[in-house]
C-alpha cells in the first residue's frame, strides 16, 4: 500500500525529460500520439463539436456579401461585395449608435466590475453568516427578472406621474423642484442604463469573487494582522491582490464582448426623446437589418462586432502577458 | 516543417471524414423525408379521384395564427371546431405567438420550416418574398366552389406580381356592404362627463375640443385629471403621427395623404397639417392640459391611464385602447366611458373617419411549403366558406348561442350578449379562434337572408348590446349608432394606402424608418416647447426631415397607388 503510493506519487512528476532521445519529425510526431492516445481520443469528440456548431456556421457569413433572399439556394443568390458594409458604416447614424454602444459598454463595464468586487469584499468582512446569506439572497433576486418586467419596473419608478417613486422622493426631500421625466432627457440614459444594470446584476457578479475569496488562504490573514494591519489594511494587501487573476481574466472575457451591450434594455427603456442615446448597435440591426428583412446587414454587422472583439480580445491578452498577468490564453 | 503541415492536414482529413459520415447522416433522415411526402401526395390525389366519398381520415395540420394571441389550442378542442372535424375529419393544432411576430417569422424562414397553415400578419411580405406559400389557382380551380364564390370579384386583387394567388384575405365583402354601428378605427375620444356638463355640445373642430376639454378641467382642478394624452412607443405611433391626415378630413392612408382627384401620395408629416397639429397640443401642453409622459409611457402604462378614468381626452385607434374601454366599462360608470368624435381643423371640412368599403390584401392565411396535404386543407378552407359554416362561425348554435325570431332574423338575448363578452365562453364555443383568420367573408357582409354576417353589425344586437349610457348619449346627438355621427366614406378604390406592401429593404422602405427615427425625436421636442421656441424648432425639424427622400417615396407610393387602383377597378393585371 505504502509502496504502491510512494510509487505512484513519485511516478506522475520524475518524468526524465532530456532522457529521451531526440526523434525527428514525423516519426516523432506519431510517436507523441501513440503515446497521448487516450487524450487525442477524448478530445476528437470535442473538436468535431467545435468545428460543427463553432465553425461551420461561420460559412453563414457569406450572406453579409450578398443580397440575401431566404428562399433561394447558395449559388442563386445576387452577390453585392461589400454594399451592405457600406450601407452600414456610411449611414448618418451609424457613428452614433457605435457612440452610444461604446459609451454604454464602459459604463457597464466599469461600474459592474467595482460595484461587483466592492459588494464581494463588504460580504467577505460580514461575520454574522444570516445577515451575509440575507443581503447575498436579496441582492441577486433581481438577476432572474426578466428585463421586459424589469423595464417596466424601472420606467414605474421613473415617471412623473403619481406612482414615479424616484422623483416622489426626490421633490419630498426638496432636492429637486419639481418632477423629472428621467426617460424623456436623453443624457441621463446612460445613467439610468449603467444603475439599472448594477441593480439587476451585481449580487450574481459577486458569486464568482466570492468564491476567489474562499480560495485565498487564510494564513495571510492571520500573518498580516500579527504584523498590526487593520482591517482596511487587510482588504487592500490581502483579498484585493488575491482577487487580482479572477478579475483579470474576467476583465479580458468581458473586453472581447464589449459590443454586446445587450438589446432588452435598450429596446424596452427607450424612446423617442431618448433615442439619441439609447439606439446601439442591436437595435439598429433590429430596424434596419431584421425588420425590413434585410439579413445580410444584419450579418455584415455581426461580422463587424465580431472583428472588433476579436481585435479588444487579443490585445487585452497581449498587455496582460507582456504586463506579467495572469491571461486567457 | 514540411512533415509538421502534412501531419495536420492529415488530422484534417480524418475530421473532415467523421463530419462526412456525420453529414451522410443528415441526408438520409431527409430522403426519409422526402419519400414520406410523395405518399402522402398520392394518398391525397387518390382521394381527389374518387370525389364521390369525401376523405375524411382523421388529420392533424398545424396551423401558425400571427394575428391575435390567445392560448394554443386544438381545434377540436373548441365546439365549433368539432363540428368542422365531423364534417371534414381535419383538426388543426392552433398556435399563437409569444413576443414578437416578425422574429418568429422570420425564424420560420431561416429554418424553412413552416406549420402547414400560416397567417403571418404583417410579416407576410417576408413570407411572399421567401416563397413559403404555396400558389392556390389550380387548387381553388380544382377544390374550391365556395372560395370561388367569396372571392371570385377579388381574385384580380389577390393576384400578385406573377398572377399567383399565395393567400385568402379576410375582408371580401359578400352581399350588401352593411358598416359597422360602433366606431372600430380612428377617432378624438372624450370622456362623456365632460360632454354631459356642458350639455352634450355638437362639436366639430380641434379648436372647440380642446376649449371643451379645459373648460372642464378648469372646473374640477383639484381631481388631478389629464386633459389629453397620446401613444408613441414601438410601433405603436398612429396616435400621434396619424392625427393630422384625420383632422384634415382624409381617411387612415398611413403615411401619406392621396388627393381625390389626382390620386398624387403626399407625405404629411412636413406639411401645415401637421404643423397645425403639433402647435396646438403645444399650446394645450403649455396649459398643463397634455399629459408629459406621453413620450415615454410604454403601451401598458398607456392602457392603464386611460383605464384609470382620469383622462379626459385622447385620439386613437379603437382596437388599440378597446381593453382599457372595456375595463372602464367594467366598472359601470358610464361617465367615465368615452364618445368618439369625427373631429376635424375646420368648420367645413368633411371628415373621413370611417373606412372606404375596401379590401385588405396584405393580410391573410396561405398554405406553406411545408404543408402535407395542401388538398386536404383546401377543401376544408372551401367548406369554412359555406354559408351555413360560416353563420356557425360567426354566430354560433342555433338556440344555444343565438336565436332567430319569426321573421328569421338573428337576435342574442341579453344572456347571450353577456356570455359573448366572456373570453372562457367564446374560447369553449371557438369564436375566439375561428371568428378571425381564416378564409371568411368580410365582416361588412350580408347573408344572403338579409341578417347580418357579423354578430355586432346586426343591428338588432347592436342596439341591444348598448348600455343605458350609451343609448342616453346616442339620443342626446339624435342619432341611433355611433357610426351615424360620421360622414359617409368617400369611394377610394386605392384604400388603405397602408396596405399596399412595399418592397423589403427598398428605399422607400428605409425612408418610412427613418422618417419615423426623425418624428419620434423632433415631435416630443415640438410639443414640449415654450411657446415661442415653436417655430424655431419646426424650422430644425423641416431641415432634418428634409434631408430624406420625400419625392422618391412620394413617387414610389404614386406608382403603387396607381397600380392598386387599376387593379381594384379592373384596368390593369
Amino acid at each position: 500500500m505504502d509502496n504502491q503510493t510512494a510509487a505512484a506519487a513519485a511516478g506522475t512528476p520524475v518524468v526524465p525529460k532530456p532522457s529521451q532521445p531526440k526523434v525527428k519529425g514525423a516519426k516523432r510526431f506519431f510517436k507523441l500520439l501513440l503515446k497521448q492516445k487516450a487524450l487525442i481520443c477524448m478530445s476528437v469528440p470535442f473538436v468535431i463539436w467545435i468545428f460543427v456548431f463553432k465553425y461551420l456556421p461561420l460559412w453563414g457569413w457569406t450572406i453579409a456579401f450578398q443580397h440575401y433572399r431566404p428562399n433561394l439556394g447558395m449559388f442563386q443568390q445576387e452577390w453585392v461585395g461589400l454594399s451592405q458594409f457600406k450601407f452600414l458604416f456610411s449611414d448618418d447614424s451609424f457613428i452614433r449608435v457605435m457612440r452610444n454602444t461604446l459609451a454604454m459598454a464602459v459604463i457597464k463595464l466599469v461600474l459592474g466590475f467595482v460595484t461587483a468586487i466592492t459588494l464581494a469584499v463588504l460580504l467577505n468582512e460580514l461575520r454574522l453568516i444570516f445577515f451575509k446569506r440575507f443581503v447575498q439572497t436579496i441582492s441577486y433576486l433581481p438577476h432572474f427578472i426578466s428585463w421586459v418586467v424589469a423595464a417596466n419596473l424601472i420606467s414605474t419608478a421613473l415617471s412623473i406621474d403619481g406612482d414615479g417613486i424616484i422623483n416622489k422622493v426626490l421633490v419630498g426631500l426638496h432636492i429637486i423642484p419639481e418632477p423629472i421625466m428621467w426617460l424623456g432627457i436623453g443624457p441621463y440614459f446612460w445613467g439610468i442604463l449603467g444603475i439599472s444594470e448594477v441593480w439587476k446584476d451585481v449580487g450574481w457578479n459577486t458569486i464568482v469573487y466570492l468564491a476567489a475569496m474562499t480560495m485565498i488562504d487564510p494564513s495571510q490573514y492571520e500573518a498580516a494582522e500579527i504584523d498590526g494591519a487593520n482591517r482596511f489594511q487587510r482588504i487592500l494587501r490581502v483579498t484585493l491582490p488575491g482577487l487580482k487573476p479572477v478579475i483579470i481574466i474576467l476583465l479580458i472575457m468581458n473586453l472581447g464582448s464589449i459590443l454586446e451591450t445587450g438589446f432588452e434594455p435598450q429596446y424596452l427603456l427607450g424612446n423617442g426623446m431618448n433615442a439619441e442615446y439609447s439606439e446601439n448597435l442591436e437595435i439598429f440591426v433590429l430596424k434596419y437589418g431584421i425588420s425590413m428583412g434585410n439579413f445580410s446587414l444584419a450579418t455584415a454587422a455581426g461580422i463587424f462586432k465580431t472583428v472588433v472583439s476579436f481585435i479588444l480580445l487579443f490585445s487585452a491578452n497581449a498587455l496582460a502577458k507582456r504586463m506579467g498577468e495572469e491571461r486567457l490564453f | 516543417m514540411v512533415r509538421k503541415k502534412l501531419a495536420m492536414l492529415g488530422l484534417a482529413l480524418l475530421m473532415t471524414a467523421s463530419l462526412t459520415a456525420c453529414g451522410g447522416g443528415g441526408n438520409g433522415g431527409k430522403n426519409n423525408a422526402s419519400s414520406a411526402e410523395p405518399s402522402g401526395n398520392a394518398g391525397a390525389s387518390n382521394s381527389a379521384n374518387n370525389t364521390a366519398q369525401e376523405d375524411k381520415t382523421p388529420v392533424t395540420f398545424t396551423y401558425f395564427n400571427a394575428n391575435s394571441q390567445v392560448p394554443d389550442i386544438d381545434s377540436n378542442k373548441t365546439e365549433i371546431g368539432k363540428k368542422l372535424e365531423e364534417q371534414t375529419g381535419v383538426n388543426f393544432k392552433l398556435q399563437f405567438p409569444v413576443g414578437d411576430v416578425n422574429t418568429k417569422i422570420g425564424t420560420m424562414i431561416a429554418s424553412g420550416d413552416y406549420p402547414d397553415v400560416l397567417a403571418p400578419d404583417t410579416a407576410i411580405d417576408k413570407i411572399l418574398d421567401a416563397k413559403a406559400f404555396i400558389p392556390l389557382n389550380d387548387l381553388i380551380e380544382q377544390y374550391g366552389p365556395n372560395i370561388k364564390r367569396v372571392y371570385g370579384p377579388y381574385f384580380n386583387q389577390m393576384k400578385q406580381a406573377d398572377g399567383n394567388i399565395y393567400f385568402l384575405p379576410f375582408s371580401a365583402v359578400v352581399g350588401d356592404y352593411l358598416p359597422a354601428p360602433t366606431i372600430g378605427q380612428g377617432a378624438f375620444f372624450i370622456q362623456r362627463r365632460v360632454l354631459k356638463e356642458f350639455g352634450y355640445p355638437k362639436i366639430k373642430t380641434l379648436d372647440e375640443y380642446f376649449d371643451l376639454i379645459k373648460k372642464y378641467n378648469d372646473a374640477h382642478k383639484s381631481e388631478g385629471l389629464t386633459g389629453f394624452t397620446s401613444l408613441t412607443y414601438d410601433w405603436r405611433t398612429m396616435g400621434i403621427f396619424n392625427a393630422p391626415m384625420h383632422l384634415a378630413g382624409y381617411p387612415n392612408d398611413g403615411d401619406v395623404i392621396v388627393d381625390m382627384a389626382t390620386h398624387k401620395a403626399n407625405v404629411y408629416a412636413d406639411d401645415d397639417y401637421t404643423k397645425r397639429w403639433l402647435k396646438k397640443l403645444n399650446e394645450i401642453n403649455n396649459e398643463g392640459l397634455y399629459d408629459k409622459s406621453s413620450f415615454v409611457n410604454n403601451y401598458d402604462q398607456y392602457l392603464a391611464k386611460v383605464s384609470s378614468g382620469k383622462v379626459l381626452g385622447f385620439f386613437d385607434y379603437e382596437w388599440e385602447v378597446d381593453q382599457a374601454i372595456q375595463n372602464i366599462r367594467k366598472t359601470g360608470n358610464d361617465d367615465l366611458d368615452y364618445m368618439p368624435l369625427p373631429i376635424v381643423f375646420d368648420q367645413n371640412t368633411k371628415d373621413q373617419y370611417l373606412d372606404p368599403n375596401s379590401f385588405v390584401d396584405n393580410r391573410g392565411v396561405g398554405i406553406t411549403t411545408s404543408a402535407k396535404d395542401p388538398v386536404r386543407i383546401i377543401k376544408f378552407f372551401d367548406n369554412m366558406l359555406k354559408e351555413e359554416n360560416q353563420i356557425m362561425i360567426q354566430w354560433g348554435f342555433k338556440g344555444e348561442t343565438y336565436e332567430v325570431n319569426d321573421q328569421g332574423r338573428f337576435y342574442l338575448t341579453p344572456e347571450q350578449i353577456e356570455a359573448r363578452k366572456d373570453n372562457a365562453t367564446n374560447q369553449k364555443v371557438g369564436f375566439t379562434y375561428f371568428n378571425y383568420s381564416w378564409p371568411m367573408y368580410g365582416t361588412a357582409s350580408t347573408l344572403s337572408d338579409g341578417n347580418a354576417y357579423a354578430v355586432n353589425s346586426q343591428p338588432e344586437v347592436a342596439q341591444a348590446s348598448f348600455t343605458e349610457g350609451d343609448r342616453n348619449i346616442l339620443e342626446k346627438y339624435g342619432v341611433r349608432t355611433f357610426s351615424e355621427l360620421f360622414a359617409a366614406p368617400d369611394d377610394r378604390p386605392w384604400y388603405p394606402a397602408w396596405s399596399i406592401s412595399i418592397e423589403q429593404g427598398s428605399p422607400a422602405e428605409i425612408f418610412q424608418q427613418k422618417s419615423k427615427d426623425v418624428k419620434l425625436k423632433y415631435f416630443p421636442k415640438l410639443v414640449l416647447a415654450k411657446p415661442d421656441q415653436f417655430d424655431a424648432i419646426w424650422e430644425e425639424y423641416l431641415k432634418e426631415f428634409g434631408k430624406l427622400d420625400v419625392k422618391g417615396f412620394e413617387s414610389t407610393m404614386d406608382e403603387l397607388i396607381a397600380a392598386k387602383i387599376a387593379k381594384v377597378t379592373g384596368t390593369g393585371n
